[in-house]
């Protein structure tokens, strides 16, 4: 499958939910968006999702992408996904006339750029966010990029059977999980708890996180140096790293 | 990008400090500094089986004697005979199959002195094939009279194993896997015993009788359930199968009238059989079942995925215990409902 498709699926069906975490999490977007009601798709071709805020919730859908108050419109899927890269692509925009909500909207749009690996922030706050936002799209684009069908993925996740791989932010509430069955993926906010992890990778804290995601440390230095430990198979967790580091590599 | 996986290496890390072979290697080389009797035996797996360490330090007690089971133990009962303290490693699946009679007859017959060390046991050796797995020795070597069989959990209870086996008078089974299993033991003082099992957990609702590999995976089960479904699991190691731990076991159905024993053997013959016979001959009641390999030829993989597909890891147990206990869980298999 074409590189910039899969990207695009990592985008809209990973990135995008994150969303949700930039809505509940940080206190000036939630007040900006608390009263909220409206749909704002993000699309080219015949890809994209629908952003729908209902005052204070927040889902995507990837159905009725020509029912929105906002439609940011792109002429090519790699133009869409270099926009949500952070690059400069102008989109065409219809529904400019509610100006308030285009306004908020691209501010919104303009927090995700916490996620890329070269943003450091300073605040405990934001590396909160960063941390959370980057490991909930991390484990969902793992399981988009089985189902998106990359073939080294699906090729991973079809000769596995029942299995969790945990990740725990150490003294935080920070986690996300990666549920993998013969061929089928899932991803999941929190830990698991039908299940005992094949793996879990516990980072040290969100500053051991933070090392690993702006790649301060490669992942074997990592666990050497103590920012992340890992229970159960290290090799398999050493896997599960390069599928995120790919993931990072595409969406940015 | 993501390599291959190997299989088998998933303690990697810990491979050359924590295996049961690399492990039995090194004690055995100690002991043969303090026993000038004891001499070593292999058939031409000394650095698969890690014997060859012994070789390496004692080039004159060291005996390759080729690929030629049968005769490497009709060789050891003669050197036991002679005064010696023959110790004889090779792959389980031979040493329990292919020389089960020079065992039975040359050895346990005159109740020689020969300790076997018997290495990739199980599914241990995933990938080589069912020809190379071993399911069914523990229930050959159980029934030959005089046989002492001990299956350590990991690589420390392994040195203790072999330690135990050289004061013991008396053919021994020890059974290893390949040497890449993880560890429960973080130390070798916890007081082991042949014929003493080892209590890892307390609980009330339900007894795991484990052994080998099974014991660390049993007692991650039994943390699991603790926390997650409040269900109070006993774990007990039985890493002597013979002779096997009657009061041990008779406790434990009194305790929590329920036994689940977890076993990398098939489920005729092994441990699941022995706790059997002592409960039935007890003539206390209680609900008992066996997780183990069933009456097949255990299929080919790496051994992370064969203990994975005989529900012999932690969350296999997790499943069978929640079986016996009655806990419904709704299926999990909406791949769909992603966030």
């Amino acid at each position: 499958m074409d590189k910039e498709l899969i990207a695009n699926r990592l985008f809209t069906h990973a990135v995008f939910p994150v969303i949700k975490v930039v809505l509940q999490d940080d206190a000036f977007y939630k007040k900006l968006f608390a009263n909220v009601k409206a749909r704002v798709v993000i699309k080219a071709e015949d890809k994209g999702g629908a952003l729908c805020f209902d005052n204070g919730d927040f889902k995507v859908e990837y159905d009725d992408l020509d029912r929105a108050d906002i439609t940011f419109s792109f002429s090519t899927i790699k133009k869409m996904n270099d926009f949500l890269r952070g690059k400069t692509v102008l989109p065409k925009i219809s529904g400019i006339t509610k100006l308030g909500l285009l306004v908020k909207v691209i501010l919104l749009l303009n927090s995700l750029k916490i996620m890329m690996p070269n943003v450091r922030p300073k605040k405990e706050e934001k590396k909160y966010l960063k941390v959370k936002m980057a490991f909930y799209m991390a484990t969902t684009s793992l399981s988009q990029l089985n189902k998106v069908g990359d073939v080294d993925m699906k090729k991973w996740v079809a000769k596995q059977p029942d299995r969790i791989y945990q990740i725990v932010i150490e003294d935080t509430d920070i986690a996300a999980y990666l549920r993998v069955k013969a061929g089928n993926s899932k991803a999941g906010r929190g830990v698991y708890k039908r299940k005992r992890p094949f793996v879990t990778m516990r980072l040290n804290g969100l500053d051991g996180a933070m090392a690993v995601l702006l790649r301060d440390v490669e992942f074997v230095d990592a666990v050497g140096k103590g920012f992340v430990s890992v229970e159960g198979a290290p090799e398999y967790a050493a896997q599960m790293n390069d599928y995120m580091m790919r993931i990072q590599a595409m969406t940015t | 990008m993501s390599k291959e996986i190997l299989g088998t290496t998933w303690t990697v890390y810990d491979a050359d400090t924590l295996t049961q072979a690399e492990i039995y290697g090194k004690v055995l080389t100690d002991l043969g500094k303090l026993n000038p009797n004891i001499v070593a035996l292999t058939a031409d797996l000394a650095k698969s089986t890690k014997i060859g360490k012994f070789g390496d330090e004692f080039p004159e007690r060291f005996f390759n004697l080729g690929i030629a089971e049968q005769n490497l133990f009709g060789v050891a009962a003669g050197m036991a005979k002679s005064g010696l303290l023959p110790v004889v490693s090779t792959m389980a699946a031979f040493a329990s199959m292919r020389a089960a009679e020079q065992v039975r007859t040359d050895i346990c017959y005159q109740n020689l002195n020969v300790k076997i060390i018997a290495t990739h046991a199980g599914l241990s050796f995933g990938s080589a094939g069912s020809t190379h797995h071993c399911t069914e020795d523990l229930s050959i070597m159980r029934a030959f009279p005089n046989m002492t069989v001990i299956v350590p959990a990991d690589g420390i209870e392994t040195a203790n194993a072999v330690r135990a086996a050289i004061e013991h008078e008396g053919p021994v089974y020890i059974r290893i896997g390949r040497g890449f299993e993880p560890t429960y033991y973080k130390n070798e003082d916890y007081g082991f015993e042949i014929g003493k099992a080892v209590k890892l957990r307390e609980g009330t609702d339900i007894t795991i009788i484990a052994t080998g590999i099974g014991v660390l995976q049993a007692a991650e089960a039994a943390d699991f359930l603790k926390e997650n479904d409040d269900i109070s699991v006993e774990v007990i190691n039985m890493h002597t199968i013979k002779p096997i731990d009657r009061e041990a076991i008779i406790a434990a159905v009194k305790n929590s009238r329920r036994i689940l024993t977890i076993e990398e053997h098939n489920t005729f013959g092994g441990l699941g059989s022995a706790v059997a016979e002592v409960i039935v001959e007890s003539g206390v009641g209680c609900a008992f079942d066996k997780v183990g390999i069933p009456d097949e030829f255990s299929i080919v993989g790496y051994p992370e995925d064969l203990y994975s597909h005989y529900g012999l890891d932690s969350n296999g147990i997790i499943d069978k215990v929640r079986e016996l206990m009655g806990k419904d869980f709704e299926e999990d298999d909406n791949w769909d409902d992603e966030v």
